[in-house]
This record gives structure tokens, sequence and C-alpha cells, in this order.
């Protein structure tokens, strides 16, 4: 199953940039990147904290998907 | 004094003295001050750099890994290590016996380049595709 998200929508609909993203929840630029692109798997923690700064809950902003692409529930 | 002032201030310092400590050994004064020079640099470029999340309210240590980028040194050092106890293995086993003095000093030269080069390599390779985790 891969994680993936809607990072880069729910931050561009706040008119976000990806360095004031990182800045909000205390990383890198990169970091924020590799999590958009789903390079990366954040931990909980900073899942937590990616969607409080985009104002969503987490069950929002992330989700599993199997190999077919369906969503997990 | 607050903020990145304080990480400047301590930067600035710490390559002053790295500088005078090239001198203090017997490097010639315009090599002391150009290595100086450069690791000063060197800090100015790391706010920049990406490789760290900047944090001004902790002032000197202002500059901190995340958890990908921990993730990556992490993977780096283990990859590193992993790398020169191989190497360690093979001359123990090249040379016979484990006896410093048999082993050439360019044998050890090699392996801290090993696993310098396996450490950066590691690192540059994860930075470009951001998989950090095991």
């Amino acid at each position: 199953m891969i994680l993936r998200n809607r990072i880069r929508d729910l931050r561009l609909q706040k008119a976000l940039t990806q360095q004031a993203l990182a800045e909000r929840v205390g990383v890198t630029r990169q970091t924020v990147i590799a999590v958009e692109h789903s390079k990366f798997a954040p931990s909980i923690r900073l899942a937590l904290e990616l969607a409080r700064a985009l104002e969503v809950s987490v069950h929002e902003a992330f989700w599993l998907e199997d190999e077919s692409g369906g969503t997990v529930q | 004094m607050t903020g990145m002032t304080a990480y400047y201030v301590s930067r600035t310092l710490i390559s002053a003295g790295f500088g005078v400590l090239l001198a203090a050994t017997g490097t010639t004064w315009w090599v002391a001050a150009l290595m100086a020079g450069i690791v000063f640099l060197l800090f100015l470029w790391a706010p920049q750099s990406g490789r760290y999340a900047v944090h001004p309210e902790l002032g000197v240590t202002a500059l901190r890994r995340d958890e990908r980028t921990q993730g990556i040194t992490d993977k780096a050092a283990k990859n590193a290590f992993v790398v020169v106890m191989l190497a360690v293995l093979a001359l123990i086993l090249y040379y016979g016996r484990l006896a410093p003095a048999e082993v050439p000093v360019a044998a050890l030269d090699l392996l801290i380049a090993l696993g310098a080069l396996t450490y950066f390599g590691t690192d540059l390779w994860l930075r470009r595709t951001s998989g950090a985790k095991d």
C-alpha cells in the first residue's frame, strides 16, 4: 500500500509557498517537496502538524492507496 | 542577542578559532586565513542550503535536521560503517592476521577515503531520491 496525500492542493488553496509551510511545521522545504511527491512518508507527528498547519483533519490530507489505485478504508 | 545574529556571531568565532588553531600548529598564516574563510562561507551557506530546518528562536543552535534529513544522515552513517567494516575484514583476510604493523598506512588512508565516499555518496543519493526510510 502507498501513502498518498493532497498536501500540495491544500497548500495552494491556502496560498502558502512550500517554504512558508515548511517554516510553520519546522522542516526543510525539501522535506515538504518530498512529502508532496509521496517520496517521503512523514511520521505521525509531522503528518498531524502538516494537517494542523493546513487546517484540515489528517484523514483529509493523507490516505492509503492499494496497488490497484483504490483508497483503503 | 537573539535569532540568527547569535548563530552568525558564534560561527564567526568558531571560524576564527579554527584559523588560529591551524596557524598555531604550523600552517602558514595565509593558508590558515583561507581555510578559516572557507569554513565561514560554509557556515553562511548552511541556512540557505536546504539541509537544515532554520529555527532563529534557538540562537546559536538555530540549524536543526528535520526527520527526513536525520534519516538520511543516519542511513549514510550506517552504510559508511558497514563498508568500512567489510573493507577491514578484507584487509584482515588479505594480510592473514590482525597485525597493524603489517598493514601499510596507505591502506588505512584508503579505509577513511572509502568511508567518507560512502557517506557522502549515500547522502547525495538519498537527497536526490528522498527515500530516507528503510
